[in-house]
């Protein structure tokens, strides 16, 4: 398969980020152009692929992870606004080079650091 | 690790039609890249008691080293849009010659740090697929409290990265 997929960990349990809120967008003209917006499953994952093979183009897209929201609603832990590192929306951008290829990018945050890496 | 694999086959296949050997093809493949950078040579900094600032402390986990020469973009999130406040680059160790925020400039907000990774890599001539997995990336912190000081370690490679606060 190809596309992107992507799993969300909330590394301040120790589980699957359930219900969070991403926002796929594609660079496109000079500009970032919303694609879609997607939520987390309870597993943390997408119930359907953020981009499907279908759509896939070669170019620069960016997922942006509501993770203040995400920590001041249902984020396991009570972590209060103010005492967030990471700003309330992460962005992560990243170019598909080959749309035969599939890019996996899980996204395993805290309060306070956040890491994403090409998965598969 | 197709790509790298390609790669691997793709140098071997070269080297065979120079009329290499296979030891030395072996090498190659084993060090795709020739111009690393220096490997981390400096002790560990603490920073415990200085006064209230922002850094960076860039670390190049793909080559081993720090991350010398990586171009920055310091913004801070004003009036709803993000207000470019500085470009800087680090210098050897990983980090720039001065805090990216200190004294009256240290203020609470949201701060973006927007790294040139496709930049770094393709400088260093790491060799990897066009458009590179990363071109600029974004990251994007808050600073709570202007008396507190707040580290900003970065571990990065072509294909990952992560961030926390650090002290």
């Amino acid at each position: 398969m190809a596309g992107i997929t992507t799993h969300v960990l909330d590394n301040l349990v120790g589980l699957p980020g359930a219900g969070m809120r991403i926002d796929l967008s594609i660079f496109e003209g000079g500009s970032w152009k919303l694609l879609r917006t997607l939520v987390t499953n309870a597993d943390g994952r997408t119930d359907q692929p953020v981009l499907s093979p279908a759509e896939a183009k070669v170019g620069q897209y960016e997922l942006a992870f509501y993770i203040g929201d995400y920590y001041a609603s249902q984020g396991g832990g009570k972590v209060p606004s103010e005492a967030m590192f990471v700003d309330r929306i992460a962005p992560l951008r990243f170019s598909l080079f080959d749309v035969k290829q599939h890019y996996h990018v899980p996204m395993l945050c805290t309060p306070w650091s956040c890491a994403t890496y090409r998965g598969r | 690790m197709d790509e790298l694999n390609i790669d691997r086959r793709g140098l071997l296949a070269s080297a065979l039609a120079l009329g290499g050997s296979v030891v030395s093809t072996r090498a190659m493949a084993a060090d795709p890249q020739p111009q690393a950078p220096a490997a981390l040579s400096v002790a560990p900094t603490s920073q415990a008691g200085l006064s209230p600032r922002l850094t960076f402390h860039a670390v190049d986990i793909f080559h081993g080293a720090s991350g010398a020469g990586l171009k920055l973009e310091l913004s801070r999130f004003e009036e709803g849009n993000w207000k470019l406040l500085k470009t800087v680059e680090t210098v050897a160790g990983g980090r720039p010659a001065d805090p990216l925020l200190v004294g009256d400039t240290y203020v609470p907000g949201r701060y973006e740090v927007l790294m040139n990774v496709g930049e770094y890599f393709e400088r260093l001539g790491a060799k990897l697929p066009q458009p590179a997995f990363f071109g600029k990336v974004p990251l994007r912190i808050v600073i709570q409290d202007a008396s507190k000081r707040v580290h900003l370690p970065v571990l990065f490679s072509p294909w990952g990265f992560s961030f926390y606060r650090g002290s």
